[in-house]
This record gives C-alpha cells, structure tokens and sequence, in this order.
C-alpha cells in the first residue's frame, strides 16, 4: 500500500472516530469518576512539568530580549515583551507541546496496551463502549484542564522575565509590571487563551486514535506512541501557526 | 442456538475465514480444534459482534446479527460472556472490581446484590477470599478462573473461552476443564477454542477441527477420531499414539 493512501485512509478512519467522540461527548456526566480521575492525571499532575517549562521559557526570553534591548537603552520594555510573547505564542505553545508529549505518551500507550491485552474487546464484549468510558473522560479532562495549564505557564514565564529583567537588567518592579498590564490587551488574552481547548483537543483525541488502533505486539506500541506524540506536537505547531496568521489577522 | 452459513472474512487482505458454516448447540460444549492462525479466535470475535463477516450470516438465537450496530448488539451480548486468551482483566482494579463493574453494566442491581454476586461466583470458580487481590498478585490459573468468574458473573447463557488453558500447568488446566465441564450442569452452552487435543478431548461433545480458514471436520469424538482426512489424521498424531485414549473415547 502506497504511502499516500495509508494516510488517506488513517484521516477517514480517525475522521469517523471524531464523528463518535463528538456524537457521545455529553457521556463523560456518566463517567464523571473517569474523568476527574483524568483531571488529575493530565492536569494536577503536569503543574510541576509546566511551571518549569513556563518559568525558563520565560528566562531565555528575558536574557535573549534584555541584550537586544540594552543596546537601545530599552530594557523598560522586557516586561511588555516578554508578557506578549508569553501571552500570545510561547505559553500556549510550550503548554501544547509538553502536553503533546506527557499526555500523548500517556493516553497513547495505556490504551494500546489495552487494545494489546484484550482489554478494549472485553469491554466491547460486556456492551461498555471504548469511546465512551475510556476516550471521552481523557478529552474532556483535556479540555478543562489546558487552560489553566496555560496559564500557570504564561504566569511562570513572565515571572522568570521579572527576575532577569530585576537582577540583571536592574529594571525597576514597577516599571516592569506596569509594562506587562499596559500592554496586555483583550484580544491577546481571548488568542492566547482560546489556543489551548483546541490544543486540548486534538492532542488528546489524536493521541487515544493510535492507542485504540495499536496493533503489532510491543514494538507497535512503541511506534504508535511515537507517532501520538509526533502528530500531536505537528498539530499542535500548525494550529499556532494558523491562530497567529489567520485569527489574529480577522480580529 | 448459534448459526454460522458461508461466513467469511479477511483481515487487511489475507483470508482469515473462508465460507465457514457451523452450527452450535444449546446446553454443550462444542470445541473447535486447529492449529495456530488456523482461524479460531475469528469465529469467537464473530460470534460476539467484535468482528463483522464481509460476507455470509451470522445467527444467534434466531436473530441475525452479522450487520447490526453495537448498539442493536448489546441484547444479543446480554446473553454471552467470553473467557479472553489472555483473561483481558483491568490491572488498575481489584478482583472484586473487576468482576463487579461489569455486572454493573449488565444487571440493574443495588451494591449488596453485586457483592453477593461476586462472591457466588468467585466461590464457583473456588477462589473465595480473594476480592481485593489485584491481577497481578494471581498466578496465571487464579487469573484465569477471575475471568471464568467475570464471564459468568450474569449467567449468560453462552460462554465463550478463547485458548482456556494455554500457558497454565497441569494442575490449574484440569481445575479450568473441570470448571468448564460444571457449566454443563447450569446448562450453560460453551464454546471452546483451543489448540491441545487432550482438552478437547476431555470437555468436548462436538469437535469441529480447522484449518487454513476452513472447516476440515465435524462431528463427534469418534465422528472426528474415525475420521480419514489426512489432516486429521496429521493433527491427531498425538492422540493416535495414546491407544488408551482412542479405546476410551471409539467404544
């Protein structure tokens, strides 16, 4: 089979799964257990994973912005760019992408290793739907938790601005802060964050399609949560680059 | 009670089954009989609606059920429990949970009706006392007999067991047989896949061997033992070489 025809035919398949997930999203009120449980699997337990990643992201632009701008004499202006950048791409972004890769990874791989033991065609076999018990709570789950996941990164991240614009660029706290709600707007915060429920759900939907359609033993596995974690992290990246260009430029 | 005419299918374009017709009575055990990648397990996920024939019909207690959706199949699934090859239990759950969530999903009962339930067919398959053990802490045949215990946990009228005794030792082989053979006195139609003649031989009342896709023989012990198909003959050389055995079963 050629290349270009397995990808036909992986879209239509995950195409007709999109169908099933969005036909029974309202089932999750009868799992609600599944999904808090998910809740705090994907969200409670990521806080660390995305504080450090918001919080360094947020030092590398700092330092990298901070020399540029002293040359100007400008450094006042770290904090609106670095709440900017934070706001608007990069909290979302990194938010996406150590999503894509934590919860990819995780949905991925239990629900292939289920689909491996015979556990999805048990529950199948006792009339308990696959999509509805096991794939609904994780993208419901996603979709409550990414947004504060987000912004709990784009606070971690313009904190770590502070800091380097504060000990090593000796911009005052006031000056700083000031500079960061100035320059804050509506619409950067309805883009920044309306990205991570779309983030949510492609990453957590794409990554419970290849668990479901695991198949090849162990080393399919493998492969199918590679390629979870690849996929989601494209999507996520494209997504970015179609609400930067597009949304941003229609509002 | 179950109905196979022409059934056949094919799995990413290799022939799997090829116009099989079998006919499964109430109240015993038939045994289909075959080599590895023979076909067995196909006719179980067909019988149960996990799989659908790309041509022929499928009849189970007068109702066709080779096209129905998996909502139209869960009736026909209310009457059928399956014994996966390898037992399908959910690690994260303890015994008691595991058996209990699926009568749950099955049978409108208030929790002390499922607990006693539990522990009925827990003291069935003789393991009392270890509901809030989790799979991992049972040897292969304790897991097994909890699938036993999960499959019959509704009384279904049709059990399904997928290699039943693959992989475990003597001992807990003879304690599953032995439990398969209990279900004759609930009468309780069984259905057994399995690739050792010895179990067949024992828990048997109509063998069905196959081979390639296809059915080579069916009938009886002695139909099957009688029989002059080389293959056969072939499969049976090992039972041939127990002359005791053939005596038993020819007179």
């Amino acid at each position: 089979m050629s290349f270009l025809k397995k990808i036909i035919i992986k879209l239509q398949e995950y195409t007709f799964f999109q169908v099933d997930v969005i036909k029974h999203i309202d089932s999750f009120k009868d799992n609600w257990q599944d999904t808090l449980k998910e809740m705090y699997l994907i969200g409670t337990k990521a806080f660390l994973l995305i504080v450090l990643g918001g919080l360094f992201t947020g030092i590398i632009l700092a330092i990298e912005i901070g020399h540029q701008l002293e040359l100007f004499g400008a450094t006042t202006l770290i904090g609106r760019t670095v709440a900017l950048g934070m706001v608007r791409e990069l909290g979302p972004v990194i938010t996406g992408l150590l999503l894509a890769a934590r919860t990819g990874a995780k949905n991925s791989s239990e629900l292939g290793a289920m689909q491996l033991s015979e556990q999805i065609d048990a529950l199948r076999a006792f009339g308990i739907s696959p999509i509805q018990k096991l794939v609904i709570p994780r993208i419901v789950a996603s979709l409550f938790m990414f947004l504060p996941l987000t912004l709990i990164a784009d606070t971690s991240g313009i904190l770590g601005g502070f800091l380097i614009s504060n000990f090593t660029f000796n911009v005052d706290i006031s000056f700083f802060w000031t500079s960061v709600f100035n320059a804050l707007k509506m619409k950067d915060l309805f883009v920044g964050f309306l990205k991570p429920f779309f983030f949510a759900y492609f990453i957590s939907s794409i990554s419970c399609y290849y668990g479901l359609t695991t198949k090849g033993g162990t080393s399919g596995l493998g492969m199918n949560t590679i390629n979870a974690v690849v996929v989601s992290s494209a999507v996520v990246l494209v997504l970015d680059f179609i609400f930067t260009k597009v949304v941003w430029e229609l509002l | 009670m179950i109905d196979l005419r022409d059934v056949s299918f094919a799995l990413e374009n290799k022939i799997i089954l090829n116009k099989i017709s079998l006919q499964i009575n109430e109240g015993i055990t038939s045994v289909i009989l075959g080599p590895s990648g023979a076909g067995k397990s196909s006719i179980l996920k067909i019988i149960l609606g996990l799989w659908k024939p790309d041509s022929g019909e499928v009849i189970i207690d007068g109702h066709k059920t080779g096209k129905l959706s998996e909502n139209e199949m869960l009736p026909i699934r209310q009457k059928m429990g399956m014994v996966f090859q390898g037992n399908a239990l959910f690690d994260s759950l303890t015994v008691e949970e595991n058996i209990a969530y699926f009568i749950s999903q099955k049978k409108h009962l208030d929790e002390i009706e499922i607990r006693e339930r539990v522990e009925k067919v827990l003291s069935f398959v003789n393991l009392s006392g270890t509901e809030k053990l989790y799979p991992e802490e049972l040897s292969g045949g304790m897991k097994k007999r909890v699938a036993i215990a999960r499959a019959l946990s509704f009384w279904p009228q049709i059990v399904l067991f997928d290699e039943p005794t693959t992989g475990l030792d003597p001992i807990n082989s003879k304690t599953i047989l032995e439990l398969i053979n209990k279900l004759k006195e609930i009468k309780t139609t069984s259905v057994v896949v399995t690739h050792i003649l010895n179990d067949a031989l024992f828990i048997g009342d109509k063998l069905t061997v196959i081979n390639d896709g296809s059915i080579v023989e069916t009938g009886t012990i002695k139909d099957i033992l009688n029989s002059t198909d080389k293959f056969v003959n072939n499969f049976f050389y090992e039972v041939y070489k127990d002359v005791d055995l053939i005596n038993k079963h020819i007179q």
